[in-house]
């Protein structure tokens, strides 16, 4: 099985050259071959959302993605969220808020929320619940999740609203 | 909240492991590179009972990449077998081989281990593995397991009875004569599993040369498993290290020795190579350990007003079929704390547990969590028999303050615990009349509210002496230390197993605390057996009480040298005088403290590098050892309120409100206690209301995808109000009491209860969970066709 093919990825800004197998899931190269092991797999059939990475900025299912399919896309991961040390206002405000516990799925509710917060500046909880039916915690119970992307979500409006660019 | 008389204690801090999960730099298992490492993949059982008669290896051996295939047989020569034979009462001793040779029992049943170069390969191979079976009858359901003739899932047993106790208490066959009414009601709770986001995995690392095992997997009692592991393997204890990393989530699963890590961690040692093995989903949903799976059944004799004379339980819980712990383990701990809240004197029970061809059992997050359901659910039915409110049946039967300490029928005593004071909080807060009228209000327009109520005595911390009277083996010890380094940095250390319970931030506080000194100086080392002392881990609710007790003990051994030390670099006879606050020393002065213009950095330089200058009599350095055992059990109590409209055209529950008023007595960090309650609450309600795990008669699990397995998500799940209480325990270090398990033990019952409120003008009654939409449309219906 080894149909090794090269690979061109743009991961988090920077170019990835690869050689991996035809079938190898994306989530599996992030991890093994570019060593971003921040990306996790929970279930490898696309419904814990653990492994949700954004492609050309949609939240995509690495684990349901094979890595031939990338090149030509952006690819960014959670390492990527946080610039220069600073935790994005949906990270910290995942912090204050007590938004996660074992962390296992916090990476995927991380990239989900940071494509939604960009275009739903203001969401409802439902919304917000709804959008985050896509990734599975078992520990939190949810609230202080939703609880933080609503602060996210005021904090970036009142950066926007005060001129200074939300990071 | 925060107590008066606690510095660090109590207050809301936001968790130091946050920023490592935050940005994607966590180390769980798979994030952890070993160079040269080999993947294992299993080979499981497509049957649920057969005798293995031929197993061909020879298509897998020459699949690329393939460096060995592992059977039972090779497997036996290298371990031990698994002995589950406690000297308990009615418990058949039962043992298991460590992988299937002759027969498997049940789909999934591990029967080869492929050992490859990379997990896509080892897969590969893996469905090259023939194995011939002679299919045998499996019996899935606990009921028919019990009937004479049945397919024996042991055969070294002879009925699937593998335990069996009763107890009886007072004179309950007197109180039945007597008593105006005997209600009874049942319980019917189906099988559930953890699913942890992380699954199960490990890695065994083999040094030839010190002849030593590194293990590393994700596990919630790093030294009980150790031991466990060592002693399968035929090694010492000095030749295991078992080290835990990030864990991403355990729930009970994570704490038994596995056959799949006994085969990785024995194969890595005769292979003389690294091997690392990760479960997908589908063997976690169906292979790894089940839970909750019981019948029960109450008789409870009453007087006209409601008032429990007499009660008697029968539990049938179905432990599928292996015992990874002992068959009485899980149920009977809910006979011995039944009563809970409530006042009867004249009790027994019967308890049976009984193997069938599904996954074996572990303990889930609150193995007793049917309890308060069928309790409440008894007082439920007691009420709906006599035509009493069913609030004023439980406010008539609680204990009252005056009533403590309480001792149950069974034994057990309840101290410090405020029922009463829990339940009028949530009645007060759900506006207990306003939502009859309501409720109401809303009949009239063809709507369907409930209101569940449910009343919770949550057993958390288990001291040996609890052990020894249930005829456990084993201890509820629990044991730290504790190092000042010469910079005056603080470094501790507890035997607990964290599985995202925030430990490095709430057992930081009760070092803080005990020491006098601010959480950040302190740094928290947990699951890495070399390093941390021998404790027994993380298990029900004794993190808090056992593990943040022993270390508050042993940061206050610590605070004592350190001020006798201050003392004598001070010029004081004795250090009564003294205390250190944020490490810093004051001193008294009539009222006030005033600094003394020492630092704990002083005094820790003086005790590594200046020895000379101590006290007489006091040793070099600044390390601290200590273990302590609990009382023999410790109590929290909850009360729940959970209102829900139900749609009698579809059987939906939506629920409106949940309230949780809790006291869990001193808590170290309300950030984390808050974040246990939230979790335990929805991992009952989503259990009671979507998961379930399904066998069909054949005993093929149905639900192998996390699609078939339904695990609430936000949108089904509520906001949560919580009322925290704190009534300290006086019978323990700081007044922890623990608590994490409740919330579930609350919410399947309070959500049985309002669904059960709300069929009520159709007069019928949920005796069994999951409340799925068919579930309730069928009740409906049958109420509908009787008519």
């Amino acid at each position: 099985m080894d149909d090794r093919i090269p690979l061109r990825l743009h991961i988090n800004g920077s170019d990835h050259e690869l050689s991996v197998p035809a079938r190898k899931l994306l989530s599996d190269t992030l991890r093994e071959d570019c060593r971003l092991t921040g990306t996790h797999v929970g279930c490898e059939h696309g419904v814990c959302g653990a492994c949700t990475v954004l492609v050309d900025g949609q939240p995509t299912r690495a684990c349901l993605t094979f890595s031939a399919q990338m090149p030509g896309h952006e690819i960014r991961t959670i390492e990527a969220v946080a610039e220069g040390g600073r935790l994005s206002p949906l990270q910290q405000a995942l912090h204050e808020e007590h938004g996660l516990q074992c962390g296992f799925c916090t990476p995927g509710i991380v990239m989900t929320f940071e494509a939604f917060l960009r275009d739903h500046p203001d969401p409802s909880d439902e919304q917000i619940r709804d959008a985050l039916s896509g990734n599975l915690c078992r520990c939190t119970g949810y609230h202080n999740i939703v609880g933080a992307i609503r602060k996210a979500a005021r904090v970036m409006r009142e950066a926007e609203g005060s001129g200074h660019v939300a990071p | 909240m925060s107590h008066p008389e606690f510095r660090h204690i109590g207050q809301a801090l936001p968790r130091k492991e946050d920023k490592r999960f935050l940005t994607g730099h966590g180390r769980y298992l798979d994030d952890i590179e070993i160079p040269g490492a080999l993947h294992a993949c299993f080979v499981r059982s497509p049957h649920a009972h057969a005798r293995i008669t031929a197993i061909d290896l020879d298509a897998a051996r020459t699949m690329p990449g393939v460096v060995a295939i592992v059977t039972g047989r090779e497997l036996a020569q290298w371990t031990t077998r698994h002995r589950m034979a406690p000297p308990i009462e009615g418990l058949h001793a039962v043992e298991m081989d460590s992988l299937p040779i002759e027969r498997v029992r049940f789909h999934g049943d591990p029967v080869a281990c492929v050992i490859a170069a990379d997990r896509y390969l080892a897969e590969d191979a893996a469905e090259q593995v023939f194995v011939d079976y002679e299919v045998l009858d499996a019996v899935t359901d606990m009921h028919q397991a019990l009937q004479p003739g049945a397919p024996l899932v042991d055969e070294t047993l002879s009925s699937n009875l593998v335990s069996h106790q009763h107890a009886a208490f007072g004179d309950v066959d007197a109180a039945m004569r007597s008593a105006h009414r005997i209600v009874e009601s049942r319980y019917s709770q189906h099988r559930q599993t953890h699913v942890p986001i992380e699954t199960r995995g490990c890695i065994a690392v083999w040094d030839e040369g010190r002849e030593h095992l590194t293990f590393h997997v994700g596990n919630q009692v790093p030294h009980p498993y150790r031991t466990m592991l060592a002693g399968r393997l035929r090694l010492s204890e000095s030749q295991v290290s078992v080290i835990s990393p990030d864990v991403g989530g355990g729930f009970g699963q994570k704490i038994t020795l596995y056959r799949e890590e006994l085969a990785v961690a024995a194969i890595a040692r005769e292979l003389k190579r690294p091997v690392r093995w990760r479960e997908d989903r589908m063997e976690n949903l169906g292979a790894s350990t089940q839970a909750r799976e019981d019948f029960c059944r109450t008789r409870a004799a009453v007087d006209a007003q409601g008032r429990l004379l007499a009660l008697e339980l029968e539990i049938l819980e179905d432990f599928g079929a292996y015992c990874f712990y002992p068959g009485n383990y899980l149920a009977r701990v809910v006979a011995m704390i039944l009563t809970g809240p409530y006042k009867v004197q004249d009790y027994r029970y019967d308890v049976k547990v009984v193997l069938t061809n599904k996954v074996g059992n572990a303990p889930m997050r609150a193995p007793m969590a049917v309890t308060s359901w069928v309790m409440d659910g008894t007082l439920e039915a007691i009420a709906r028999e006599l035509g009493l409110d069913a609030m004023q049946v439980r406010r008539l039967n609680m204990i009252e303050p005056g009533d403590l300490p309480y001792t149950m029928a069974t034994g057990e005593v309840l101290r410090d615990v405020t029922p009463r004071e829990t339940f009028e909080g949530v009645l007060k807060a759900i506006d207990y009349p306003a939502f009859r009228a309501r409720q109401a209000a809303a009949c009239q327009q063809g709507r369907l509210l409930g209101l569940g109520l449910c009343n919770v005595v949550e057993s958390t911390t288990y001291g040996s002496a609890f052990y020894k009277s249930a005829g456990i083996p084993g201890s509820g010890h629990e044991a730290a230390w504790l190092r000042i380094e010469p910079t005056g940095v603080v470094n501790a250390s507890v035997g607990l197993g964290a599985t995202g319970q925030g430990y490095e931030t709430a057992l930081s506080q009760a070092v803080a605390e005990g020491l006098g000194v601010e959480p950040a100086r302190v740094r928290i080392l947990l699951g890495h057996t070399d390093i941390a002392p021998y404790g027994m881990g993380s298990r029900g609710a004794r993190g808090g009480t056992a593990g943040g007790g022993v270390l508050y003990l042993c940061a206050q051994d610590a605070q004592a040298k350190v001020l006798a030390i201050a003392a004598q670099l001070l010029g004081l006879s004795e250090a009564s005088g003294l205390r250190m606050v944020d490490s810093r020393i004051e001193c008294a002065a009539g009222e006030e403290w005033s600094d003394t213009g020492l630092s704990l950095a002083d005094v820790a330089r003086v005790a590594y590098l200046d020895p000379t200058a101590l006290p007489a009599g006091v040793a070099p350095g600044l390390d601290f050892n200590r273990t302590f055992d609990p009382p023999p059990m410790t109590y929290s109590n909850a009360a729940h309120a959970c209102e829900i409209e139900l749609d009698p055209g579809t059987g939906g529950v939506k629920i409106l409100r949940y309230i949780v008023a809790e006291d869990c007595g001193t808590v170290l960090s309300p950030v984390v206690v808050q974040g246990q309650q939230h979790g335990a609450v929805a991992m009952g309600l989503s259990g009671a209301l979507f998961e379930q795990v399904i066998y069909d008669k054949n005993g093929q699990n149905l639900t192998g995808l996390l699609s078939d397995y339904l695990v609430a998500t936000a949108s089904e799940l509520p906001d949560f109000e919580i009322i925290p209480m704190h009534t300290p325990s006086r019978h323990t270090p700081a007044g922890i009491k623990g608590m994490a398990e409740g919330g579930v033990m609350g919410a399947i019952g309070a959500i049985t209860n309002a669904v059960n409120d709300a069929l009520a003008p159709y007069g019928v009654v949920a005796e069994r969970q999951p409340l799925t939409p068919m579930v309730l449309r069928e009740l409906i219906r049958s109420r509908a066709q009787e008519n």
